[in-house]
């Protein structure tokens, strides 16, 4: 579904991906992990193309794609991204902001929209807040907009870039929820996050990237249980699992 | 002190008909030139951040020349250069000039509320597919006005009292109309202080009005 090979990005003279090669198959959850700084994001928005690779290849869906030539919006209408500080459109109430692509993006008419974003709020449990706008809204429950938001282009795999780090403690819950039953439908997903039981529960992959290269590739109980790597076991003591 | 009360009373019943027409002017004229200079605030303000060298140079060159230069200049040079190719009436040319000069400080004010816009919603309606034009008139743009509303108001009063500076190519507004009375009449002292109180009230009215808009956007939001 996702094919990444050799990828470098840097900015400015620092280097912070150092040739990632790593490939998601179709409704695979992989979960990446690592320090602040290991480049984890970075790649992630590598993915989606809102950064800009300086080297390497990404293959979306059997397609290679050309950072300069393609036309970028195509791609990334079907690649969904769910960001750390949400991002909701705030001058549109919460069923605008699931219907607006969509009708931008598909043409799909407003009618259709609309009914899609109502059923797509009710899996994410927010019917009752359709016309509310978002700053009525607790952090959870933006966050669950958000994936709303993205489930709403139906897309081929959905990013997550740390979707729970700026909750409170006792929102963090309901989001990881709705993410785990977007995995057992079968959603192809990449999972930037700190939240070790997640990854233990709902993840097939576990990727650890450190100083901008994988450093470990392994499914979770090889992960957690049985690593043979220093710095995996390091890391794995600082988050207390 | 009595008499000048007395005096001021005289000029204002004696000239209020007369200010009121050329209050109605001044309105237009503000009214052309607010409108006019918001247009170009918006075109020179998105020439300003596109990605393209020539027109930031362009957007450059206007609104440094309009800074830089005294809107009195301004009218007199856009009244003679222009008048001298097509035939434009003073009040047209007046507050033409007048929303040109505009335009340079509003595509100022547009500039930095569109990138005031925090830069997470860009990345997400560009994640979510659209490309940079729907970004930017459906995400980027409604958010960008909200915010530049209140300068933008603070703007469209300093162009109200602006618009009294076309009296120098003879449009009888309110600053025209003052200016003649004051010299007919060997009252200038009254005269100026009656047309003080007409651009008070008119200040006043659009503050109001403006205040009234903030509230409204805010209730919506």
């Amino acid at each position: 579904m996702i094919k990444a090979e050799n990828i470098h990005k840097s900015f400015g003279k620092l280097e912070v991906l150092k040739g990632i090669d790593m490939e998601v198959h179709p409704g695979e959850v992989v979960v990446m992990v690592g320090v602040s700084g290991s480049g984890k994001s970075t790649f992630l928005r590598c993915l989606n193309f809102l950064e800009l690779t300086n080297d390497g290849v990404i293959t979306i869906d059997g397609k290679r794609v050309d950072q300069k030539k393609d036309d970028l919006s195509k791609v990334r209408a079907e690649v969904g991204m769910v960001f750390q500080h949400f991002n909701l459109f705030p001058h549109k109430t919460v069923l605008e902001n699931v219907m607006e692509a969509p009708i931008m993006v598909k043409k799909m008419d407003k009618a259709k929209a609309k009914a899609n974003a109502l059923d797509i709020l009710g899996k994410v449990g927010l019917s009752d807040k359709a016309d509310v706008y978002p700053n009525k809204l607790s952090g959870g429950q933006k966050q669950r907009v958000a994936i709303a938001r993205a489930l709403a282009m139906e897309p081929k795999a959905l990013l997550f870039d740390e979707p729970t780090s700026a909750l409170d403690p006792e929102l963090v819950g309901e989001v990881l929820q709705v993410m785990k039953e977007l995995a057992e439908d079968g959603m192809t997903m990449v999972v930037v996050t700190h939240e070790m039981k997640f990854a233990k529960e709902v993840a097939d992959r576990i990727i650890m990237l450190n100083e901008g290269v994988i450093i470990e590739d392994a499914d979770p109980d090889t992960f957690f249980n049985h690593s043979t790597n220093e710095r995996t076991r390091q890391f794995l003591e600082m988050v207390n699992v | 002190m009595p008499e000048l009360l007395v005096t001021i009373y005289d000029v204002f019943m004696r000239t209020y008909k007369g200010f009121l027409q050329a209050g109605l002017l001044t309105i237009e004229i503000t009214a052309i030139a607010v409108v006019v200079g918001t247009f170009l605030g918006i075109v020179f303000a998105l020439m300003k951040i596109s990605h393209s060298k020539i027109l930031q140079t362009i957007a450059n060159l206007y609104i440094t020349i309009i800074r830089g230069t005294p809107l009195i200049v301004q009218i007199m040079f856009l009244y003679y250069g222009i008048t001298s190719i097509i035939i434009l009436s003073n009040f047209w040319a007046g507050a033409i000039a007048l929303g040109i000069h505009n335009g340079a400080y509003i595509a100022e004010i547009f500039r930095g509320s569109i990138q005031g816009v925090d830069r997470g919603q860009r990345e997400a309606s560009l994640a979510l597919g659209m490309n940079r034009t729907q970004t930017m008139r459906r995400i980027i743009f409604p958010q960008a006005l909200r915010r530049a509303i209140p300068p933008l108001g603070n703007q469209f009063i300093i162009t109200l009292k602006d618009s009294s500076l076309v009296y120098v190519i003879g449009v009888s507004e309110l600053f025209g109309l003052a200016n003649r009375e004051a010299a007919s009449s060997f009252l200038p002292l009254e005269t100026f202080l009656v047309v003080g109180f007409y651009y008070l009230v008119l200040v006043m009215i659009f503050t109001a009005l403006l205040r009234w808009y903030e509230n409204k956007l805010d209730v919506d939001k």
